[in-house]
């Protein structure tokens, strides 16, 4: 009977949503207990309290289990080891963990410049045989060109520890040999923790009798099956989901600068033409640079509940809450406290308001015409620090790098723009917002639990990007690192589409989703030439299902 | 202001012909090099958009015949925008320095174009010097050509400019196109010994490299001491080159960014594809970002040995001598259309290699101790009846020559088929032609 559910796990709170036909059938909101995310979850998910459980075909979930992890340093460690070759030094860029670096050096074509020295071996058997439960990862500079090197070594220390528990860098198959490390790191240190969380909750979902599939929500805002996702692809689902959320009612095709303002922190995104942006870099998660493909977002730690003190300069909007607004109860003067002076919100109370603003000004000033001026001007801080974020998330777009003519002679269109403004105190910005940015906004109607909504209508992304060297007949897709032999012609055509597309759906089939209308991008070819004749192409195309809804709501 | 900027413009969907050298392919594998060593993740390392740069930009600095709209010019502007965007960046202090790493290069192409010749049809340096002369009011800027070739274009450029100094380190004209730069080359009437030309011996390598640069052209740029110091970064000095043999390596022209400190490092040429752009491409952008690039070696060993720097230090002294003897010599031209002042004339001619044309010059120069002088510039291309001519009135003009410009032009206006007026003093650009009148760009 198409019910889905959503649930998205927040800092403070975990939203339900129980969706039926593309009508809200119910929602609901639970405490986040961040030691314990799975029983959240089941928390969040009994609160929906649901009736017929055979008509449920879907759930998503969105959690900061990993995230969580990451940033409070709980995953364990993993021993990395390198082959950096030569070129920059290591040391030029940070390095949150530990490594140990081995000889051994490919191009960026995959040549073996300088094989392994297998004298060096020896030593890591030591490491090994310290600690053979340990987890293990080799990642060599241009790997995704040419494993072979990672690829050696594994099967050297396999062949030794046979239940070794090891991971290569290759599978990762973007360039960036430092986020290809960073990246193959956490996914792996990550793995015990998800997997565990993965199958805890599909035993209790089943045993709430629930047959649906379940999906965890990505970081570029698609879904994929619980036990197909790669653990480190789940972070920084929230800010995706608060920037799907709007699509689910707004009319396709449209524009939009998503701004999510809660209590803390105000995520801010943008949708063009129907899609939100992903990032031109991978996510950065706490001290790690990773591969991790996400949507470009903006989160400001700005909100309705920022402490807001008393300052030289007037007033100063802190980067943290101390508890709830005045107005609300709460021991220190906010924005919201602002708001609903200004009676924009109204939920609080206008007396304790009141009494929130007095507290920042000296005795003398403490007339009616001050104290409005006052809250004016917090509200209009806060808006100019959104509009901030906004205008260099805008540019991050316009100035995406431009490696071809085309690109540059068609710069992205204008786009007409309008603001989706949502969360608890997006009514108390929205004049403000509108003003400062002159363009129109509009308050989403779900803002208590978009983020749920976002969860649970959110559709599977797919890439596949194909790099194929004819001359060294060899192919490799970015996204899951394949590499294999290339038996076809020196200079491809149409062949090389049809190739993509078969690589395409077996990805497709691997990960557990339907190619439904992916995009293809024009592919690029390379004539190599050598002397004076072309020896063959380098080639790169790629097939995308960008992120989106699956529909629309109802009212 | 610790940033470097890098504006990365590979052109990926353009070439100048299949199995061209200036190809598709050419700035692939630094691509690759870069992207995989993670250097755009150094946080020193910004990032730029490529521009596109306005005509008028050109055609403040190059005439182009017969027609200013004439040229296939979109992957041209491409490249001259982008180093105007890095060029501003600098000046507008976003960053301390930065590499323009574009194709296709620009530094054969001269004051006047009347096709592509050394692959360039642009001199994208020349073009974003003049923008910022005429934007942010820089006088004084030195340009140091690292290119094996020798930098013909932009010196025809800055020939008469005393504001620029040029120097142009390469190997000798004897041995590689496009066979000038020769020591005589020593700039025009009123910019004598602003132009300076090290034509160097095959097989120079790092050590005599490094050697010339701190003896002779770092003390001559601080001598002059510029506002802003731009290389042209070409990097076919490099010992893979197919075409020239200066025996360097990647970690020697990291050592030349490094010794020059430039502002802003542009790419020009060098065609060792695969064995010398990405690891020198790598070099220069680590020592602009003040980073190590001492672990950035080329796969290839380096077979042939280079020259001693004893005999090295040699010809380097012989080359000094000669240089010091050089006297100029200034034929004056008596027409009667001139103006008044002294004009002295100095014809020559240019060959187009890539449509294998010839151009005949005939430039005249308005002497003059108060400025740069006014240019006027008589261009033909071979076996073609018509001449046309381009009058350039230079930055900080005095009011003599300024009035001698619009002399010129009026005078021309009623007798040539097509004439450009570069008034870089009013920062205003014309173009006339007989039939369609005065077109302002």
């Amino acid at each position: 009977m198409s019910q889905r559910i959503g649930i998205d796990v927040g800092g403070t709170f975990t939203d339900a949503i129980l969706i039926r036909k593309n009508r809200i059938q119910r929602h609901a909101k639970v405490p986040t207990q961040t030691e314990d995310i799975l029983a959240t979850i089941l928390n969040a998910l009994d609160a929906l309290s649901i009736r017929d459980e055979n008509a449920i075909d879907h759930i998503t979930v969105s959690t900061t289990l990993i995230t969580n992890a990451i940033l409070q340093n709980r995953l364990p460690h993993v021993e990395l080891f390198l082959f950096p070759g030569r070129g920059m030094a290591l040391d030029a860029l940070p390095w949150p963990v530990p490594y140990h670096t081995l000889t051994g050096e490919m191009d960026y074509r995959g040549r073996e410049i300088h094989p392994p020295n297998k004298a060096e071996w020896k030593n890591l058997h030591a490491l090994v045989q310290q600690n053979p439960s340990a987890l293990y990862a080799i990642v060599g500079k241009f790997s995704h060109r040419n494993p072979l090197h990672e690829v050696t070594l594994a099967n050297e220390l396999r062949q030794r520890y046979s239940a070794l528990r090891l991971a290569m860098g290759h599978e990762w198959g973007q360039a960036n040999f430092y986020r290809r490390s960073l990246t193959t790191y956490l996914n792996f240190a990550g793995f015990d923790m998800y997997h565990s969380f993965a199958q805890h909750l599909q035993q209790a979902i089943t045993a709430r009798k629930i047959q649906a599939p379940i999906s965890i929500l990505k970081a570029d805002g698609g879904v994929l099956p619980l036990t197909k996702i790669r653990p480190i692809d789940s972070i920084y689902s929230g800010p995706a989901a608060s920037v799907l959320a709007p699509l689910t009612d707004m009319a396709p095709g449209m524009s939009a600068i998503v701004v999510d303002i809660g209590g803390t922190t105000t995520d801010i995104g943008l949708i063009l033409s129907g899609v939100p942006l992903l990032s031109a870099k991978g996510a950065k998660i706490g001290p790690y640079s990773t591969l991790v493909r996400s949507l470009a977002v903006r989160s400001l730690l700005l909100g309705g509940d920022s402490a807001t003190f008393a300052s030289d300069e007037g007033f100063e909007l802190k980067n943290y809450r101390l508890g709830p607004a005045y107005c609300l109860g709460g021991q220190v003067s906010t924005p919201t406290d602002a708001m609903r002076y200004l009676g924009l919100i109204d939920y609080g109370s206008a007396q304790r308001a009141e009494e929130a603003l007095v507290r920042l000004l000296p005795p003398e000033e403490r007339t009616p015409s001050s104290l409005r001026k006052l809250a004016y001007a917090i509200v209009e801080s806060l808006v100019d620090q959104i509009a901030e974020s906004i205008t260099s998330l805008k540019n991050e777009w316009l100035e995406e790098p431009a490696y071809k003519v085309w690109e540059v002679l068609h710069p992205h269109e204008a786009h007409a723009f309008h603001i989706r403004l949502s969360g608890g105190p997006a009514q108390g910005i929205a004049q403000a917002l509108e003003k400062r940015l002159a363009t129109p906004v509009e308050c989403s109607s779900y803002s208590e639990v978009a983020n749920a909504i976002g969860a649970a209508m959110a559709r599977p992304t797919f890439d596949c990007t194909l790099h194929l060297d004819t001359t060294r007949n060899y192919y490799h897709v970015e996204e899951t690192g394949e590499q294999g032999k290339w038996t076809g012609a020196k200079r491809p055509y149409h062949e090389v589409l049809a190739f993509l597309n078969q690589l395409a759906e077996m990805q497709a089939e691997k990960v557990g989703i339907k190619l439904r209308d992916p995009e293809i991008e024009p592919f690029d070819f390379f004539p190599v030439v050598r002397g004076y004749e072309t020896v063959g192409q380098i080639i790169r195309g790629a097939m995308h299902m960008r992120p989106g809804v699956i529909g629309r709501l109802k009212r | 202001m610790n940033q470097t900027g890098i504006l990365f413009f590979p052109a990926f969907d353009w070439s100048l012909g299949e199995a061209h050298p200036e190809r598709e392919e050419r700035l692939l594998y630094t691509q690759e090099q870069l992207f995989e060593e993670g250097v755009l993740d150094l946080p020193q390392i910004k990032q730029y958009f490529p521009g596109i740069a306005p005509l008028h930009d050109v055609l403040r600095t190059q005439a182009l015949f017969p027609e200013p709209e004439t040229e296939a010019l979109e992957a041209h502007l491409i490249a001259a925008g982008s180093a105007i965007t890095l060029g501003e960046a600098r000046v507008r202090g976003e960053i301390r320095n930065g590499f323009v790493l574009v194709r296709p290069p620009g530094h054969h192409a001269g004051a006047t174009v009347w096709g592509n010749r050394g692959f360039c049809t642009l001199n994208h340096e020349a073009i974003m010097i003049n923008r910022l002369r005429a934007h942010f009011g820089i006088k004084k800027i030195a340009i140091v050509d690292t290119d094996v070739h020798h930098g013909d274009g932009t010196q025809d450029i800055f020939y008469h400019d005393p504001n620029i100094l040029f120097i142009s380190l390469h190997q000798d004209g004897r041995t590689l196109y496009p066979g000038t730069g020769f020591v005589h080359e020593k700039g025009g009437p009123n910019a004598w010994n602003q132009t300076l030309n090290i034509p160097l011996p095959p097989g120079t390598g790092d050590e005599g490299y490094h050697y010339v640069l701190e003896e002779w052209v770092l003390p001559r740029i601080q001598a002059f001491a510029p506002e802003l110091i731009i290389n042209s970064a070409g990097q076919d000095n490099h010992f893979t080159d197919p075409l020239a043999s200066m025996n360097l390596t990647a970690k020697g022209y990291g050592r030349i960014t490094e010794l020059l400190q430039p502002d802003l490092a542009v790419l020009e040429g060098g065609y060792s594809i695969e064995g010398a752009l990405p690891y020198v491409n790598l070099a220069i952008l680590l020592a602009l970002a003040g980073e190590e690039f001492q672990q950035v070696r080329e796969p290839q060993p380096q077979t042939q040995t280079p020259l001693t720097l004893s005999s090295f230090k040699h010809y380097l002294k012989t080359l000094r001598q000669e240089h010091e003897r050089v006297t100029p010599h200034w034929p004056i031209e008596k027409k009667p259309f001139l103006p008044m002042g002294n004009w002295i004339s100095l014809p020559h001619s240019v060959y187009y290699d890539t449509e294998g044309f010839q151009e005949t010059r005939h430039d005249t120069i308005r002497q003059c101790s108060h400025c740069g002088g006014t240019v006027l510039i008589e261009t033909r291309r071979l076996r073609e009846q018509q001449k046309h001519y381009l009058v350039r009135i230079p930055f900080q003009s005095c009011p003599d020559c300024l009035q001698a410009g619009f002399d010129l032009w009026e005078y021309l206006t009623k007798k040539a088929e097509r004439v450009l007026l570069q008034d870089q003093f009013h920062d205003k650009v014309y173009f006339w032609h007989n039939h369609k009148g005065v077109r302002p760009f």
